[in-house]
């Protein structure tokens, strides 16, 4: 009895040291605290890149409730992931621009860098500048790159955290998609 | 002389460095780092929103700041940041459920090795009374076996 508490307690802390050297990226698996939540609102101004085709400003409750939502939030100082992922958004918005909107949050960046962002990656989606980070921390966020999918009715469906690749991204759509 | 002036400037300089980075900065009150204490750099392991300079924990703190300004309470500030990212973004787990689980954690610990050390020990003290309690009759009649053991092991 004794041997068998004494193997019990060394397989409890093995598997307790073995949880705890776990490296995975933990906030990719958090919940977002909005999910199902109304999506909170904002308007803000845009990147002057945006403006020709959207206006000096976006105020996203022109748009919520209205039409599905796909909203990334980026910056230019993000290497790789955002790099890597703005080729997909675009080419995404490229293909359901009709039926989802969406737009990107470039956030706590300066105007001259996102613009060569914007410019490097051709994205014609329009990307509203939040320099203090504001509407981040209103979604939860944990940090750049960071997608969320909100549906027609205007409640968040769900959250990607990191870079986003085609086949994620596809499926967020489907989600929102009435 | 001039080294000396020179000693004194670097030193001084030196002095207020550190201490520069020991104090909040003079924009914000110390009550907006004392909440920040409470919640957790989003973007950092193992830093709070207080002294992480992690661009987010810098909004975090000017929104505390204009929190505090606007009359709320520091409970009401928690919970902002609660429905925004869960319970997750709390420095200190909650003390009930799994969180109360790792206050305990210690505690159970600690009482799970002083009740093998007491085992142990009291399983060691009955073997030494154990020994103690052999008669002079018994231990001869043992010894008297060993030596015919190996008496009879000898060739």
């Amino acid at each position: 009895m004794r041997t068998f508490l004494g193997v019990l307690l060394a397989l409890a802390i093995g598997a307790l040291l073995w949880w705890g050297m776990q490296t995975k990226d933990e906030r990719s698996e958090l919940p977002s605290a909005l999910a199902g939540r109304p999506a909170p609102g904002f308007d803000l101004e845009l990147l002057p890149s945006s403006r020709a085709s959207w206006g000096d400003r976006l105020d996203l409750s022109d748009f919520l409730g209205k039409k599905p939502i796909i909203l990334n939030f980026w910056a230019s100082w993000c290497y790789p992931a955002c790099y890597e992922e703005a080729p997909v958004l675009e080419t995404a918005w490229r293909r359901y621009r009709d039926r989802v909107m969406f737009v990107g949050v470039n956030t706590q960046d300066e105007i001259d860098k996102a613009e060569k962002f914007v410019s490097r990656f051709n994205l014609t989606f329009p990307n509203v500048y939040d320099p203090r980070g504001k509407v981040g921390i209103d979604y939860g966020m944990y940090g750049v790159p960071e997608t969320f999918a909100i549906s027609a009715d205007g409640r968040v469906l769900g959250r990607h955290a990191g870079s986003i690749d085609a086949g994620k991204l596809d499926s967020m759509i489907r989600e929102v998609l009435p | 002389m001039k080294k000396w002036l020179l000693f004194l400037a670097l030193s001084l300089g030196l002095a207020a460095a550190q201490t520069v980075g020991n104090e909040p900065p003079p924009d914000l009150p110390p009550q907006v780092f004392e909440i920040a204490k409470k919640l957790r750099c989003p973007v950092c392991r193992g830093e709070s929103a207080a002294e992480s300079s992690a661009g987010v924990t810098e909004e975090m703190r000017r929104q505390i700041a204009e929190m505090l300004a606007a009359g709320k309470s520091e409970d009401e500030i928690i919970q902002y940041f609660v429905d925004r990212y869960t319970e997750w973004i709390l420095y200190e787990p909650p003390k009930r459920g799994l969180g109360l689980l790792v206050w305990m954690a210690p505690v159970i610990g600690l009482s799970l090795f002083g009740f093998g050390l007491l085992s142990y020990l009291r399983a060691a003290a009955r073997r030494a009374a154990e020994l103690e309690g052999v008669s002079d009759e018994e231990l001869a009649r043992a010894e008297s076996e060993l030596d015919s053991g190996a008496r009879e092991e000898a060739p």
